[in-house]
């Protein structure tokens, strides 16, 4: 038995080689043929993947020599593959880029910079947001093009709000004691033990960086600087997250949200917790899978007002590329005002690009959703997600630490030491 | 002189022999080489480097060493691992054996039957372990479902701490049950029929039987199923990797998932062949210890 597991799963290894050193190899083929170049472009969404059709179209049209392949690969192997192909050579010619990455691809010097060729296309990166702007920024270089802005908002089931008799505020304001409208709103939405108001999990990006950022604390002082989770304003947050399922029981706890088997998600999707913050987006995935109408709300101010989490993604262009001006064209395409709006007015994004999200807008308007405040919270304060080298190894760390916060076991501040602890290592 | 003619060409023919026979044995020996010794020799060099993929490997001596004994999270994953072993070997041994004997017969159709139950093992462990993942799904999942017919409300099986490591279990002795059964079926078919009827004319109950005869001659089926399944079990990984990913929390975080969580999602190779060489030699001190034990105590033929 052990020899047929062991050659099996062998396999499956050996298969993921061949099938990187094939994939690798590929853009080399094509690319031989007559001036004309193909660019292999990588992606995670396949929502997006529709959109991006459109947007290559257009950039052939505008370039006849160039077309682009896209590559979707699901979220895990995304960065399995993209690193591993990174560190042999040959990788995608450009690819998405989250923040959480960044930093270590960034000092690696796998990732062209851009500042050149953004300023030959005539873009000016001020711009755009300048959170994702400054989230792509590696010593003094730019080595992402923004692309879209991932805000956090409050979605909520109308159904259950209407049932509830509940009108939603103008603005939610929560505290550390328990006082304000948000609470007041989660428990008039709970009912029982099989409806709850919120859903309180550990989620950094849409639970508790916003719960820290909006009480006037900070997951680290500085881009690539120190975490101070155990400071008294962090923690205070961190104890809300927690007495949002514990103490005033409006939320469901750790044992059914916890990742990765959790099913927080799933909850809302299935209409057993009212209100949920999410990325904007999570919208044209959660749409399908809902039997009732969302709302968008902005999420709750806390003591030092409302300030979100914004998770900018950015194009990114491998260094080693070996069409690197087909490649760059692609890129400055993609940052233009042409691209980020056939994006936005489909749906999928909030451009980066400044005041180019009215056609988003209207595409929500038309499903019934009205997506104001994320507008409104993007213009507003807004925090990035922590920016620190050798944080690909740090995050799944400190993600899994503040499970703890979610069962009630382990105090908070011995969590936020912890916390500290995994985010300070050398 | 009449004597060594013979003789000479027994030992040509047997240097022939051998040379076919390697040349036969030739591609499997370059699998051997190139896909088991050699990635084995590279995991044992790879443990004293310190190598995050994208940065230069640096040598680092026995630095990923010494992390391995104050890192908690690879004592825990040792300790989930052993949980895992002791629930999936008893769980597969016994249950396979049992389903021998169920099959030990000559029923019409038995031998569909036989094959029915070693389906499980021909399948692909991350398909069995997705459609696993629905039917132990709290909300829609089959298995709640049918509880529900009785008034049961049936829990979340993999998102709770306790009932994960069980569910994911169950799963692995599901798996491998019916496969595992061949070789004790193979086991019994190699004992006399005579002892049956020898051990009923002197009065044996079918129990007694089993275990006075049956079970003492089953033993070096017993020890090979043993051996693979202590192995198997130690290297168990798909199915965990679909169904729980190593939650909830830690909880079903076993000792190959640490190794995929530090080498594919944190990009420390280095330290992920270190914490491989430790589960190596695990494996291996369980494995020799489990041949010596057998070793004293295992008859191989009913006459000895």
């Amino acid at each position: 038995m052990s020899r047929s597991v062991s050659r099996r799963t062998f396999l499956i290894g050996a298969g993921s080689v061949l099938a990187l050193a094939g994939c690798g190899s590929s853009d080399d083929k094509a690319s031989s043929g007559g001036g004309k170049v193909e660019l292999v472009y990588r992606l995670w969404d396949e929502q997006q993947e529709v959109g991006y059709k459109a947007v290559f179209a257009e950039f052939t049209k505008q370039n006849p020599d160039i077309t682009v392949r896209m590559e979707v690969l699901p979220w895990d192997q995304y960065w399995t593959k993209l690193t591993t192909e990174l560190a042999s050579g040959k990788a995608p010619d450009v690819f998405w880029l989250t923040v959480d990455y960044f930093p270590d691809f960034a000092s690696k010097g796998v990732l062209a910079p851009l500042d050149d060729l953004i300023s030959k296309a005539g873009l000016k990166l001020d711009s755009y947001h300048p959170n994702v702007v400054q989230s792509y920024k590696f010593e003094d270089k730019q080595l992402g093009m923004p692309k879209d802005m991932g805000i956090v908002g409050l979605l909520y089931n109308k159904d259950l709000v209407t049932k509830a008799g509940v009108t939603m505020p103008a603005e939610l304001t929560w505290a550390p004691d328990g006082s304000g409208s948000f609470l007041e709103v989660a428990r008039k939405l709970t009912v029982g033990s099989k409806q709850w108001g919120f859903c309180s999990w550990n989620h950094s990006q849409t639970q508790w960086l916003n719960w820290i950022a909006s009480n006037g604390g900070h997951a680290m002082d500085k881009p690539y600087g120190a975490f101070d989770f155990a400071s008294q304003k962090s923690v205070e947050a961190l104890q809300f997250a927690r007495d949002l399922v514990f103490k005033w029981k409006v939320s469901p706890d750790g044992t059914r949200t916890n990742p990765p088997t959790g099913q927080a998600t799933e909850m809302f999707y299935r209409g057993e917790v009212a209100m949920f913050p999410a990325n904007n987006a999570l919208l044209p995935f959660a749409l399908p899978e809902v039997k009732f109408p969302i709302g968008v709300a902005a999420m709750p101010a806390g003591p030092a007002g409302r300030t979100v989490v914004i998770n900018g993604l950015s194009e990114a262009m491998f260094a080693k590329t070996k069409h690197p001006d087909e490649a760059g064209k692609l890129v400055a395409f993609l940052g233009s005002e042409k691209a980020q709006r056939l994006m936005g007015d489909a749906g999928y994004i909030i451009p980066a690009l400044n005041n180019a999200g009215a056609g988003y807008k209207a595409f929500w308007k038309q499903k019934g959703i009205d997506v104001q405040p994320f507008l409104d919270s993007a213009a507003g304060s807004t925090v990035n997600l922590p920016i620190a080298e050798g944080w690909t190894a740090k995050s799944p760390e400190i993600n899994k630490t503040v499970n703890d916060l979610y069962l009630d076991k382990v105090g908070v501040p011995d969590i936020a030491t912890a916390m500290d602890k995994i985010g300070n290592d050398k | 002189m009449l004597r060594r003619a013979p003789r000479r060409t027994h030992r040509i023919g047997r240097g022939r022999q051998t040379a076919v026979a390697y040349a036969l044995l030739a591609p499997s020996l370059v699998g051997v080489l190139g896909f088991l010794l050699a990635p084995v020799a590279i995991v044992l060099v790879l443990s004293l480097f310190d190598w995050k993929l994208l940065s230069t490997p640096e040598f680092v001596g026995l630095a990923n060493y010494q992390k391995l004994f104050t890192d908690s999270d690879v004592w825990h994953s040792l300790l989930v691992t052993v949980y895992y072993v002791v629930i999936c070997v008893p769980g597969t041994t016994i249950l396979s054996l049992l389903l021998a004997l169920l099959v030990d017969r000559k029923l019409r159709g038995m031998k569909y039957f036989r094959a029915l139950l070693v389906i499980p093992w021909m399948a692909t462990p991350v398909a069995l372990g997705l459609v696993w993942s629905w039917i132990f799904d709290p909300g829609r999942g089959a298995l709640n479902q049918f509880l529900g017919v009785f008034g049961i409300d049936g829990p979340a099986w993999l998102s709770s701490p306790v009932l994960a490591m069980p569910s994911v279990a169950a799963v692995h002795i599901w798996q491998f049950a019916g496969y595992n059964m061949l070789f004790f079926l193979a086991g019994l078919q190699n004992i006399p029929r005579s002892l049956r009827e020898a051990s009923s004319l002197d009065g044996a109950s079918p129990v007694a039987h089993f275990f006075t005869i049956t079970l003492p001659l089953l033993r070096p089926t017993m020890l090979f199923v043993l051996i693979t399944n202590v192995i198997g079990s130690f290297q168990a990984f798909d199915t965990i990797f679909v169904m729980t990913e190593g939650g909830p929390g830690d909880s079903t975080e076993v000792a190959t998932y640490l190794i995929y969580d530090e080498a594919f999602r944190k990009f420390d190779f280095g330290y992920a062949s270190t914490i491989s060489v430790l589960l190596f030699a695990v494996v291996l001190i369980a494995t020799i210890s489990q041949f010596v034990y057998f070793e004293r105590r295992t008859t191989y033929e009913v006459s000895g």
